[in-house]
């Protein structure tokens, strides 16, 4: 069940890679999240109840509901829906992920460990590709923040390869990048709004000069 | 005795020069059949002897005490050769046909000659071991296709594309000739002998590269092969169809010897010929669809498959690495197959465009069409060979994809981590190529054959005579026979790859592929039987029924032009734009600008730029030439300066010596 | 045995039982389940038009493109029931088989001398090039765990004590009916019901077929629908079932199967052309992600 899950996780990477639109990236994030969820409801076996309330409200009410709503509201405040036009097109990205699929396989197995399960390292290490091929390729701020929520989720699937429990620290960890993450985001974009989006991370630059 | 005869053959050969033209090829033609029948018997009696070779020493006033060894390996690609040259040859009878009248008698009788000439150096790369025997045959051999090559030098494209093949084969024996100084034991000859005590003592990669880049230039392996798309056009049909077909496997077969003699280091130098090979064989046919020079597109294709011949030399050599007999005995015996299968498909796909260039006088895909109707026996053999190249059953091509294929999907379940990720990566590697060659060759029969014809030479299409069916069906039956019963073509090559290379326990696995072989066959043969079957049913129920002739649907557009069909370009456009980066295709044209209501004529031409020419040759020539014109001023062109150099030179010796520097 | 007739009788279903799901959907009665039989066999029965430009191929590709399918279908398991002509390696003979089909009528289709059809083998070829590599992936996935190298093999080591039975099975019966509806060029990839020759992939390859050629031709694509239909049907089944419940259980993959493609092909939306290369991709990139999964679990011990 948990295989099924984790290729389902995979899948959600790919899409996520060739995907264009920003409503598709906010949709796959959240069900990322309920994947985690499933996930993490299967694999920590020993769970008290306040450890299995925070798991459920990290994973299946911050990450499947909360993000993606926040991310659509700031869809339709910016009006921005579409990927930048001078974006790589999907089919140049997929296959860097695909490429990036093969590199996870291989550090995957040169990790290996005794205590940590290698299905999850190596999907871990894919999402972690992915995020990063994401950030580095996409020109809109969107898609930056779409590429560091998936390597939060990364983490999150390290967490759980290591141990058959996560610390609280790990887990309050992450709750914090996403909240200030998103919330800082949502901030920005909101009141700063379509021009800053608009122009891209070109413009950037020219804070250099 | 031999010498007698040996210069009553010399004799022979130099008589085709004072014979009259029409009967020089007759001369010829007997020349190149006496050699074959001589040296086949000899491989074949090699094949069947428990032995495996046999050997020859000949002493005469050239070559002093040289021997002549034909093991199973040398035998299988004697006989390859031969039966190429024979085809080659007939042919070239037909193809300069039309060149009697117009060239000199000098010229065609020389070229006759460099064509014998070219036989008889590949069978001695065969058969010599000791290296600068090998070395001198290897040199003809570059010779003598040079000339063959710029047989139209009055175009002055053919005669620089023969020079820069001239020079890429020099740079290319230089590295051998270092490769075999590197090997030779102090006192030893240097050879091929020397190599298996050398490599005992040493790791096989740095000299398995140098010799990888001096034989890799022959065959065709990327990045050495710019050579070959210039060379195939330029040089007249029989010559390419035996270039490609017999002597970039020269190549081939000096990479195998090499291979033979390694003992360690095997893993690494098959994972670099593997990935050398998928390289070569996925840019080779991705640059292929883009061409529309017919010629330069069965070129590329030739580089696609010795990409294929190396994936499998470089599957055997991991195999003997890991021990996996599947994987080596599979792997190498693929690709020897291959060799000999490229050789048929290849030299019939170029005899059938030499036919198609003399009969409309281009070879620009794009102005052809509807061929198949003026030259319909051409147009078949052409299909049987882009069926045959592309690896569909039931022909050769089939037989040795299936080898090479069965030797990886066997080894899936039982290998390592990272050799599973290899394979799985070459499996995907060999489906492309492969898909990519079916969209090729669709491309380039139909566009040529099939539709209507594009331009005037093309509806003025002359057929060429009968006795071209001669070397067509003679490669066409064996291309048939080999797809419908290769179990004959693979149990004796794959029996030569156990003995060569000491694989263990071959038996099963043999058994165990000529059985799949031979159902292959079987299955081929009842697909042509049900094939046939449903035709017949076809004609039957055709002759009841009304058949009415209409034009092809136009959509309703009652001034539908030739021109409206797809040309070459547009097919290939859509691989052009996703692959853009490896294949770029420029295209010339002015847009037209949003004011201007009614357009003027117009202007559109593309054309692909190979990028590897570009860095490769053309920016480091560029680079070297900028260089000497800053030296250039030593150059002065006055003989006191001249003199005065050599004294300059000898006192700086003098200086370093006395400094104990030299 | 049992596999060939139950094959031909999926291939006489399965095209009627489309139809029909799809004009069901559509709100509409629809056609009965025999419809296509009857249409084909007027078909067989009527003259042909043939175009002046066409040659002999035109006329010899829709005859080599069913035989490849008749023989491919003797190369078909039905799960512990072996095919009657497996061989070890028959997963690439059945490949190249189709290819070779699919080259007959891609140059027939540039035959007709025709804009249209050009366009149509252009663009098949370009996606056919593309499905390759995710079927080989499944094939390779499929042998690197069973360590079988025949269909007949493969599956008949689907049982229920191989631990990734139900992995493999189901995600290879989801690639090979996308594999199928890609095949077959149908939604979202192609639309075989549209009428604008500039939109059409498959349906204007055929656009200068009739009569009996064209009878062929339909024959053809049900076989194809039956073929995956049954690969589909022995991934997902465990093979130690008995006789007498995989047939009906067989028949009931086969009948979803239908269903399933006209639900699908009611409720999707045809992909933007230039769309459809990085759509194809996908499916390798799942194939991919399957493999490597799988890799990771069975050799990383090793």
């Amino acid at each position: 069940m948990i295989l099924f899950l984790i290729i389902l996780f995979a899948f959600t990477l790919f899409y996520l890679s060739m995907a264009e639109r920003f409503r598709v990236f906010s949709v796959l994030i959240g069900v990322q999240g309920l994947l985690l969820f499933g996930i993490a409801l299967i694999e920590l076996n020993e769970m008290n109840l306040a450890n299995l309330l925070f798991i459920t409200i990290e994973t299946l009410l911050v990450k499947a509901i909360a993000v993606p709503i926040l991310l659509f509201r700031i869809i339709n405040k910016t009006k921005v829906y579409r990927v930048h036009p001078s974006t790589i097109p999907g089919f140049y990205s997929l296959l860097m992920t695909l490429a990036g699929l093969v590199i996870s396989v291989v550090l995957g197995n040169i990790m290996k460990g005794e205590k940590a399960d290698s299905v999850f390292i190596t999907t871990a290490l894919f999402a972690l590709i992915s995020g990063i091929i994401l950030i580095v390729t996409r020109k809109r701020i969107f898609s930056h923040m779409i590429g560091f929520l998936v390597i939060e989720n990364a983490v999150f699937l390290f967490s759980l390869a290591i141990g058959s429990e996560t610390p609280y620290m790990v887990n309050i960890g992450i709750l914090l990048d996403i909240v200030v993450s998103v919330l800082i985001l949502g901030v920005f974009i909101g009141r700063i709004g379509e021009k800053f989006n608009d122009l891209g991370t070109d413009s950037l630059s020219d804070l250099k000069h | 005795m031999e010498n007698l005869l040996i210069f009553s053959f010399l004799l022979f050969v130099a008589g085709i020069f004072f014979v009259p033209a029409r009967v020089k090829y007759i001369l010829a033609f007997l020349a190149v059949l006496l050699i074959s029948g001589i040296t086949s018997f000899f491989a074949l009696t090699v094949f069947i002897s428990a032995s495996g070779q046999s050997v020859f020493t000949h002493t005469s006033v050239i070559f002093p005490g040289v021997e002549f060894v034909i093991d199973r390996i040398s035998a299988f690609f004697i006989l390859t050769v031969n039966f190429t040259m024979l085809t080659g040859i007939s042919y070239a009878g037909i193809y300069l046909r039309s060149y009697l009248k117009s060239k000199p008698q000098l010229i065609i009788s020389w070229h006759y000659f460099n064509l014998i000439l070219l036989h008889g150096s590949m069978l001695l790369v065969c058969m010599l071991r000791d290296a600068f025997p090998f070395l001198i045959a290897w040199e003809l051999m570059t010779l003598s296709s040079f000339i063959l090559v710029i047989f139209e030098s009055e175009h002055p494209a053919n005669l620089k594309t023969g020079v820069n093949y001239l020079v890429q084969m020099h740079i290319g024996m230089f590295f051998i000739l270092t490769a075999f100084l590197i090997t030779a034991k102090a006192g030893g000859p240097a050879g091929f002998d020397g190599l298996s005590s050398w490599f005992q003592n040493h790791t096989g990669m740095p000299v398995f590269l140098l010799f990888f880049i001096g034989f890799g230039i022959k065959a065709g392996f990327i990045p050495f092969h710019t050579w070959l798309p210039d060379a195939h056009p330029a040089a007249p049909s029989h010559v390419s169809g035996i270039m490609s077909g017999v002597m970039i496997k020269m190549g081939i077969y000096g990479i195998v010897r090499v291979l033979i003699s390694i003992q360690s280091g095997m893993f690494e130098i098959g994972v670099f010929l593997l990935v050398m090979s998928l390289i070569t064989g996925i840019y080779g046919v991705m640059q292929a669809i883009v061409q529309h020079d017919l010629k330069r597109l069965l070129a590329y294709h030739s580089i696609e498959n010795i990409g294929i011949i190396g994936m499998g030399l470089g599957l055997g050599c991991i195999g003997l690495a890991v021990n996996s007999p599947a994987l080596s005995i599979f792997g190498f015996g693929g690709g020897l197959l291959h060799v000999l299968n490229h050789s048929l498909f290849k030299s019939l796909l170029f005899y059938a465009s030499g036919v198609v260039y003399q009969g409309t006088h281009t070879r620009n895909i794009n102005q052809l069409g509807g061929l198949i109707r003026k030259m319909p026996v051409t147009a078949g053999f052409f299909l049987l060979g882009s069926l045959a190249i592309c690896g569909l059953p039931p022909f050769n091509g089939f037989i040795s994809e299936f080898l090479i294929y069965y030797g990886m999907f066997s080894s899936l379940h039982a290998s390592g981590f990272y050799l599973t990720i290899l394979l799985i990566i070459s499996i995907l590697g060999l489906t492309l190529i492969g898909g990519l060659a079916l969209f090729c060759f669709t491309k380039a029969f139909s566009v040529a054959f099939l539709g209507e014809a594009r331009s005037e030479q093309a509806r003025q299409a002359t057929d060429s005579s009968k006795a071209v069916l001669i070397p067509f069906s003679l490669i066409g039956i064996l291309i048939v026979l080999i797809g419908l019963i290769p179990v004959y073509f693979t149990h004796p090559l794959m029996s030569l790859v156990v003995d060569s290379f000491h694989i263990q326990a071959g038996f099963w696995q043999t058994l165990g592929a000529d059985i799949s072989v031979t159902v292959v066959g079987l299955v081929a043969a009842v697909f042509i039987l049900i094939t046939g079957g449903l035709l017949l049913i076809r004609y039957f129920a055709q002759r009841k029924r009304i058949q009415e002739t209409g034009p092809t649907w136009g959509c309703g557009y009652t001034a539908g032009s030739v021109k409206m069909q797809y040309t070459a370009s547009s097919f290939s456009d859509n691989i052009g734009g996703l692959a853009g980066r490896i294949v770029n295709v420029r295209k010339e044209f002015q847009g037209i600008p949003p004011g201007e209501i009614f357009p003027k004529k117009r202007h559109f031409a593309s054309h692909a730029v190979e990028l590897l020419e570009v860095w490769f040759i053309d920016k480091p020539v560029h680079a070297l030439r900028n260089v000497m014109r800053r030296i250039a001023f030593l150059q002065t062109g006055q003989i006191q300066h001249y003199i005065l150099y050599p004294f300059v030179f000898i006192l700086i010796i003098f200086i370093l010596s006395l400094l104990n520097l030299l | 045995m049992f596999s060939l007739p139950l094959l031909i009788l999926a291939a006489l279903l399965i095209p009627g039982l489309i139809l029909r799901t799809k004009s069901i959907m559509s709100g509409r009665k629809g056609p009965g389940l025999f419809q296509p039989l009857q249409d084909v066999w007027v078909l067989l029965r009527k003259g042909n038009v043939i175009s002046p430009t066409a040659s002999v191929i035109f006329r010899m590709a829709p005859v080599i493109m069913l035989s490849t399918l008749l023989v491919v279908l003797f190369l078909l398991p039905l799960g512990q029931m072996k095919a009657p002509f497996s061989f070890e390696g028959d997963i690439i003979f059945f490949a190249y088989l189709l290819a070779f089909g699919r080259f007959f009528m891609i140059i027939a289709a540039m035959d007709t001398g025709s804009g249209f059809s050009g366009m149509g083998a252009n663009r098949e070829a370009l996606y056919s090039m593309l499905v390759e590599p995710a079927f080989l992936l499944l094939m390779g996935t499929f042998v690197m765990t069973t360590d079988a190298l025949s269909f007949s093999s493969i599956f008949s080591s689907f049982t229920s004590d191989n631990p990734y039975f139900y992995l493999i099975g189901i995600t290879g019966a989801y690639l090979l009916a996308q594999i199928a509806m890609i095949e077959n060029s149908r939604l979202p990839v192609d639309d075989p019901k549209t009428h604008l020759e500039l939109t059409m992939v498959h349906e204007v390859m055929i656009l200068d077929y009739s009569g009996f050629d064209l009878a062929l031709i339909h024959v053809g694509t049900w076989l194809k629908f039956a073929i995956f239909g049954n690969l589909i049907a022995n991934s997902v089944l465990p093979a130690g079932l008995p006789v007498y419940g995989y047939i009906p259980a067989y028949a009931g993959i086969q009948i979803g199967f239908s269903i399933l493609i006209g639900l699908l092909e009611s409720f999707r939306a045809r992909n933007k052309m230039m769309q459809n290369p990085k759509f194809i991709l996908t499916l390798t990139a799942i194939a991919a992600a399957t493999f490597a999964i799988l890799l990771v679990l069975t050799k990383t011990r090793l």
